[in-house]
């Protein structure tokens, strides 16, 4: 679904990614794990295709097409999404019609039909209840004001109605209390699909208990420095980083 | 008090204010408008209402705007206190027609009036207006202006307020700009607790020229006076925004806001701010606020990680930004209309 080979990215001159290898297929659900200033977010951000971010080699290659040679906006229509980890307040756009024009934006890019204002308000209804979500919230500026736990709440909504195929989910649990993150765990597990992968990147195992990955990578310095399984996450809680840094060093 | 209107004849090219005066350093109308324009045929006339329900009149400037009190006496009376102004000048093709005039509202006491004023004229003209509204103990008016006129025209549109005690003006103004656009309005606060608003935001593009210039004086204690502005630039337009607010030696209570929020969207856009405050009295609240810069990058992104095209994303951001104003008028009709027309212009806005 999602193969990344060599890929070597650099931010302002400064090489963050360096030859990055990692493999998702469909349906499964891996792990990025790793010290502050490994790269997590980056990887994130150049799959999305964040400007500054420039990839210097490499290749990947997403359901058979070239992710990298597609604009944001293709990216996002082809089916990737990337959840923030600190999601951008839009002052002035009702979250509604937020999602609605990023909804109707990708059909359009698929040659699909738009949703109907009805249809959309039908959908959105059952979502925002299984997920807690007040519909007045849904009519206040998209993220302004909003808590922690709101706007991961919100980017859970957002992933739940644009049914994406694949999943990038950045230090989503940043800022979330155990009632929130459970609720945005329960939100992501029930998007867990044969036909859909999913990439999560965190500090903490703590993420993991809630969103059991199939597999787990470490990423140290650009690189993915080893992988395994879920069991790895425990291991990472009990010794640290140090010893793959040290192995990367 | 008599008000500071810098005297301007139309008709008189040696009465143009130029850049050596101060109030118009930023606009200089004799760049704009080098010789007199042709005096037009004056036109007025009265028809009921369409979509904003109330009542319509129409007049293109003309000397002295005697009738509109009789207009604004029946708006008040019989139909919910609005009155639509059709204030389109048509021009001439070729020559500029010239329109110039002054006018008279006065609304009495516990009065209440909803006025919606259309600057929407066509081909060729320079027009020079004059609004004098005198607002009695208890009165309420809510202006909302439209200032959507051609970009060859040469448009000074300038008026004055006066206060009462408790009574409410409330002003919106909507601008794309033209050769030459200056929205003046000049508020006494006259009354006690009297309550002021003067909001406005701007979509320029091209050359378009723009002054939204605004004085308050308080004269009285407790009056209030809130302003919050908002404008998009792009291309080689220019804004303009100079507001001053007065405190007079004892005019204590006084709570006066005033925000400038600009978005330049290129190079060779230029926006002009100057907010002033000068204050004589001890026991105030004021405060001025003003900044410009450019769209959030990051925001833009957010967009179209979200499937948003780039010029998709910067529209929704763009208008945005400057909807805040329009939804602080509180008549829903009015509301929608501006917010219609406000969707409308930044339609043609994103492409850079």
């Amino acid at each position: 679904m999602l193969n990344i080979q060599n890929l070597t990215v650099s931010v302002d001159d400064k090489t963050i990614l360096k030859g990055l290898n990692l493999n998702v297929p469909a349906g499964e659900v891996h792990a990025i794990m790793g010290p502050n200033g490994a790269g997590k977010s980056t990887l994130g951000y150049t799959l999305a295709g964040r400007p500054n971010y420039e990839v210097t080699q490499g290749v990947v290659d997403f359901n058979g097409e070239d992710l990298l040679d597609k604009e944001v906006h293709e990216r996002a229509a082809a089916g990737l999404y990337l959840s923030f980890q600190y999601p951008l307040e839009i002052p002035g756009v009702p979250a509604m019609t937020f999602i609605r024009t990023a909804l109707n934006a990708q059909r359009k890019v698929r040659g699909e039909e738009e949703m109907s204002a009805p249809e959309f308000l039908k959908t959105i209804r059952e979502v925002a209840k299984t997920l807690k979500i007040d519909m007045d919230m849904l009519k206040r500026p998209l993220n302004v004001g909003f808590s922690g736990g709101e706007k991961k709440r919100m980017e859970v909504l957002q992933m739940a109605l644009l049914q994406p195929k694949f999943l990038i989910l950045d230090e989503t649990d940043s800022g979330l209390d155990i009632d929130a993150l459970k609720v945005v765990s329960d939100g992501v597990n029930a998007l867990r699909a044969p036909d859909r992968g999913m990439l999560v990147i965190t500090h903490y195992q703590r993420l993991l208990d809630h969103i059991k990955p199939d597999r787990i990578h470490i990423l140290v310095d650009g690189r993915i420095v080893h992988s395994g399984g879920p069991e790895l996450a425990l291991e990472l809680e009990a010794h640290g980083y140090d010893r793959y840094v040290n192995e990367a060093a | 008090m008599a008000f500071d209107l810098t005297p301007l004849d139309l008709f008189d090219p040696s009465s143009y204010p130029t850049r050596r005066h101060e109030e118009w350093k930023y606009s200089d109308l004799s760049r704009a408008l080098r010789d007199a324009p042709a005096r037009a045929d004056l036109t007025h006339m009265q028809a009921e209402a369409g979509d904003f329900g109330g009542f319509y009149w129409h007049c293109a400037g003309d000397g002295q705007l005697a009738d509109l009190q009789a207009a604004v006496s029946r708006a008040v009376q019989s139909s919910d206190g609005r009155l639509y102004l059709d204030m389109s000048d048509i021009g001439g093709e070729g020559t500029i027609a010239g329109y110039q005039g002054e006018g008279r509202i006065t609304l009495a006491a516990g009065e209440h009036l909803i006025l919606l004023e259309d600057y929407s004229g066509a081909l060729d003209y320079a027009a020079s207006t004059v609004l004098h509204f005198d607002l009695a103990e208890g009165a309420t008016l809510i202006r909302v202006v439209i200032l959507d006129e051609p970009e060859s025209a040469v448009s000074v549109r300038r008026s004055t307020v006066t206060t009462a005690p408790g009574s409410v003006f409330k002003q919106y103004v909507f601008a794309t700009g033209a050769k030459f656009q200056r929205f003046e309005t000049h508020v006494e606060h006259a009354g006690h607790g009297a309550q002021v608003e003067m909001h406005g935001a701007y979509l320029l593009k091209d050359t378009a020229h723009f002054d939204y210039t605004t004085r308050v004086n308080h004269a009285e204690v407790d009056g209030a006076t809130q302003q919050l502005i908002k404008g998009l630039v792009k291309d080689r337009a220019t804004a303009v925004f100079q507001g001053r607010i007065y405190v007079e030696k004892g005019a204590d209570g006084t709570d006066a806001r005033m925000r400038h929020q600009a978005l330049m969207l290129n190079d060779g856009a230029h926006v002009r701010a100057k907010p002033e405050l000068e204050i004589y009295a001890d026991d105030v609240q004021c405060a001025h606020g003003n900044t410009i810069g450019a769209l959030d990058e990051s925001a833009l992104f957010f967009c179209q990680s979200r499937g948003m095209p780039e010029e998709v994303a910067r529209a929704l951001l763009m208008q945005a930004f400057v909807v805040p104003v329009a939804e602080q008028i509180e008549d829903e009709a009015l509301r929608e209309m501006v917010l219609n027309w406000i969707a409308d212009k930044t339609e043609g806005f994103y492409a850079l």
